[in-house]
């Protein structure tokens, strides 16, 4: 019997595969276990426009995407295992790190963090794989 | 659940020493995913910044010993992220790397990108519980 896999529902459309991905990815699909979210830039979830500010900011309203995003798969961001976070510099590391503290239970999930070049001049994405519901008997 | 794997070594706690916001590693769902490796003396967790292959060596022994902390071993890794600071060194990566997983070695993926403080190599892992 295999396990499932299933494209999770957005919560808002602007969160949806055509608006902030382009038709190109669902936000979060489960397989199995988990819960696999795609690299999320800073986007308004209602409309999927990119939002560019100080690396602070985007980081600020990804997470608040991710928190509705893993919500959305009945999950949370408690139940996060892993979490890739790429900036634009690694120079601006500790300034993604504050406000990514204030997001994540204690104790936190793992992480690997690196410097990359991002699309559509972001200065951060994040992707995570999350703990899916608890729903089997 | 999720299980926290907390450092065998007080050098291996980054938060404490670097203020990086994660645990060492977590154990869910029969994985165990890493925070990504880097090379530090794992006892004091100072950086040991070298060539690529010094600070590769370092990794892996550091991995070796959190991963057995969790109960796993470099043999049950199932899939590793290489980050390198430039693709120049990909040979010299594996040289190295191969010594580590010469038996049914995990699945790999290479690619450079900028790592923290300058190091040359950085490993992304997880390994079956």
């Amino acid at each position: 019997m295999s396990l499932p896999r299933a494209v999770i529902a957005p919560p808002l459309s602007g969160l949806g595969a055509k608006d902030a991905f382009n038709r190109q990815a669902s936000a979060a699909v489960r397989g199995g276990a988990f819960v696999f979210v795609s690299g999320l830039t800073s986007v308004d979830p209602a409309t999927g426009e990119a939002i560019r500010g100080t690396m602070a900011l985007e980081t600020q309203r990804i997470l608040e995407n991710l928190k509705l995003i893993l919500e959305a798969a009945g999950t949370s961001l408690e139940r996060v295992v892993k979490v890739n976070v790429l900036v634009h510099s690694m120079l601006e590391a500790p300034n993604m790190n504050e406000i990514y503290a204030r997001f994540f239970p204690e104790p936190p999930p793992a992480r690997t963090v690196c410097g990359a070049r991002l699309p559509h001049g972001a200065k951060v994405m994040i992707e995570c794989t999350a703990l899916a519901p608890d729903d089997e008997p | 659940m999720r299980e926290v794997i907390t450092a065998p070594l007080p050098g291996l706690d980054l938060r404490r020493h670097y203020g990086h916001f994660q645990s060492p590693a977590i154990r869910a769902g029969g994985l165990i995913f890493c925070s990504g490796m880097i090379p530090v003396d794992p006892h004091t967790g100072e950086r040991l910044h070298g060539t690529l292959t010094s600070e590769a060596h370092v990794i892996f022994g550091n991995l070796k010993l959190l991963l057995e902390a969790a109960g796993s071993s470099l043999d049950r890794l199932v899939q590793v992220h290489a980050l390198i600071y430039d693709s120049i060194e990909y040979n010299v990566l594996n040289r190295v790397y191969r010594q580590y997983v010469a038996n049914g070695p995990p699945a790999r993926t290479v690619w450079s990108a900028q790592i923290e403080a300058g190091f040359k190599i950085q490993l992304d892992v997880i390994a079956a519980a």
